[in-house]
């Protein structure tokens, strides 16, 4: 098992943000976390990522605990984020963007399947044609492959993304949902927070369902369409 | 010509008008050049803090001071000191200064940092007041011997020389210069900006921002103290106000406003408009203080990003129009 999430309880000050979160990622798979706002899906990624630390249970990420560990450690360990916002570097070029995911600067040589430039660019053309571009010029669906192009290029086993089509045009959020099936086909395993139930549909292999900061339904895409009533009860408005 | 061809031709020129510098202005004018010069890579080591990492020190003067002062002790107690190692002692000092500090000051950013420096420049200034036996107290130390710039058995030139002094000074922050400039064009100095926009995302993505903060700090630190030992031997004296004055501190910040923060020039010519402004000023006023606090005030309400901002924004209202000249031509 890649990552797997036991028990977890963060707080926000005396608000229990999560409550007991179980949750696994397996080497290849692409999981979805839904839920509407407010659930903790976020948190939870963020808890993960040692961004908020939390009070108690374990996050083991190839059965090495990395619970509450500084976040640039949970990195170098092997996870790899890209928050909600499309948080790029704004004031630097598409290339510096990039180069700013490579960990600790040096790039990973001699393994044909890492993420370099070239591979970068090949799966992504927009970013070569923009890369000297500054981040800000970029429209929003770009900055958001921007920042899954970065995040990539640290050579992440498991890629977490937090609402990659937050905020985006319907014609861009069909390019990041291809640009995530693409990274996926390349072997990265990934867990990604969606609001948009037909992007996490048709992506996922499994699905986490979250009610208020607790896990309310696990299973496959299948399964859940079988349960129209979990559907209603914990997504629609 | 191509645009690389065109760098070095301009860069050709720039070190023939500083070599014939001297002789057409003569010393008076050679000696306000240095002046500048050094406050001007001061501004620089300031600018790699607030303009590339987002730090806004208030005691910036503590690294310039404790430069100086050590030139200054250095050449007063121990006699034959060459000229070269006593500017890198000023390096040395200053980056042991940091060194001692970082472990509190790399941790905050903000208000904290700023303030953190404000209450360790006073301290230093204070410092430099009560350890008379060290420093002079108010009358500092002064009246040191300048070493010749010497290479055994190879060149001996002497520094009290003005002209080769001028020449001295402007290879050595040339140097500091290019370097701070290298700095920033290296990966670390993408690291900076990122710190500077968010460190948080710096740290999500693998790098530990304390050290990497840690590392610009002595680096900015150590400059600063090259640019306080030039200043020390410039002037041959240092004492607490010229080296560790509150105003050491924020003289920086305003050259690296108005010259605008965060671009690299933009302190070089921040500090250009002050010490011209200084200089045609100081000759009909002692008030000069007021005249650049206007300046400030002005800049900071009607072009906020700085003369580089307006440059940038002048030469892309120029292209536009440009092209919409060139496509009205088709």
């Amino acid at each position: 098992m890649l990552l797997e999430v036991k028990d977890l309880n963060t707080y926000y000050g005396s608000s229990h943000a999560l409550q007991g979160m179980n949750l696994q990622v397996d080497e290849g798979e692409l999981v979805a976390l839904l839920g509407r706002n407010g659930m903790g899906k976020s948190t939870t990624l963020k808890s993960i990522m040692g961004l908020v630390k939390p009070r108690s249970g374990s996050v083991k990420f190839r059965g090495v605990d990395i619970t509450g560990l500084a976040p640039f450690k949970v990195a170098r360990a092997g996870i790899g984020y890209v928050p909600e916002e499309r948080r790029i570097f704004p004031t630097l070029t598409v290339f510096d963007n990039l180069m700013m995911g490579v960990k600790r600067g040096k790039m990973v040589t001699g393994d044909p399947d890492a993420w370099t430039l070239e591979k970068i660019y090949s799966h992504f053309p927009v970013l070569e044609k923009r890369r000297r571009q500054k981040g800000h010029t970029l429209s929003g669906g770009e900055q958001q492959m921007l920042a899954i192009a970065r995040t990539l290029m640290g050579n992440p086993e498991l890629l977490l993304v937090d609402e990659p089509t937050e905020g985006l045009a319907p014609l861009m959020v069909k390019e990041v949902r291809d640009m995530l099936a693409d990274v996926h086909k390349a072997g990265v395993s990934t867990l990604f927070v969606e609001h948009n139930l037909k992007v996490a549909m048709s992506l996922a292999q499994r699905l986490y369902l979250m009610g208020k900061a607790h896990l309310a339904f696990t299973g496959t895409v299948e399964e859940l369409d079988a349960q129209p009533e979990i559907r209603e009860k914990y997504l629609e408005v | 010509m191509t645009k690389r061809m065109a760098k070095w031709v301009s860069w050709g020129f720039l070190c023939l008008v500083l070599l014939v510098f001297p002789r057409v202005f003569g010393i008076y004018y050679s000696n306000v050049f240095v002046a500048f010069a050094i406050f001007a890579v001061y501004s620089l080591t300031l600018n790699m803090l607030l303009g590339y990492t987002g730090l806004l020190s208030f005691g910036h003067a503590m690294f310039f001071g404790t430069g100086a002062y050590t030139t200054a002790i250095a050449l007063d107690r121990i006699s034959g000191m060459p000229l070269l190692p006593v500017v890198l002692a000023g390096f040395v000092a200053s980056v042991v200064l940091a060194l001692i500090l970082c472990p509190i000051v790399v941790r905050v950013g903000g208000t904290a940092f700023a303030m953190l420096h404000l209450a360790f420049g006073q301290l230093m200034y204070v410092l430099a007041l009560k350890l008379r036996f060290l420093t002079g107290g108010e009358d500092g130390v002064g009246g040191f011997p300048i070493p010749a710039f010497s290479i055994p058995g190879i060149i001996s030139v002497d520094m009290t020389n003005p002209l080769n002094f001028f020449y001295f000074a402007i290879a050595v922050l040339g140097l500091s210069t290019w370097i701070l400039w290298f700095f920033t064009k290296t990966p670390i100095g993408s690291i900076m900006i990122g710190i500077r926009d968010n460190p948080q995302r710096v740290e999500y993505m693998g790098f530990r921002v304390t050290h990497t903060k840690a590392i610009i700090y002595c680096l900015a630190a150590g400059f600063a103290g090259i640019t306080g030992s030039i200043y020390a031997l410039f002037q041959n004296l240092i004492s607490a106000e010229d080296g560790y004055n509150i105003m050491v501190s924020f003289g920086p910040i305003m050259a690296t406003i108005v010259g605008g923060v965060g671009s690299f020039s933009g302190p070089i010519f921040g500090s250009a408009i002050f010490s011209i402004i200084e200089e045609l000023t100081s000759r009909y006023t002692e008030r000069v203080e007021l005249v650049m606090g206007l300046i400030l005030i002005g800049v900071i309400l009607y072009a906020p990003m700085g003369f580089m901002g307006v440059m940038g924004l002048l030469k892309q209202r120029w292209l536009a129009a440009r092209k919409v000249k060139l496509e009205g031509a088709k």
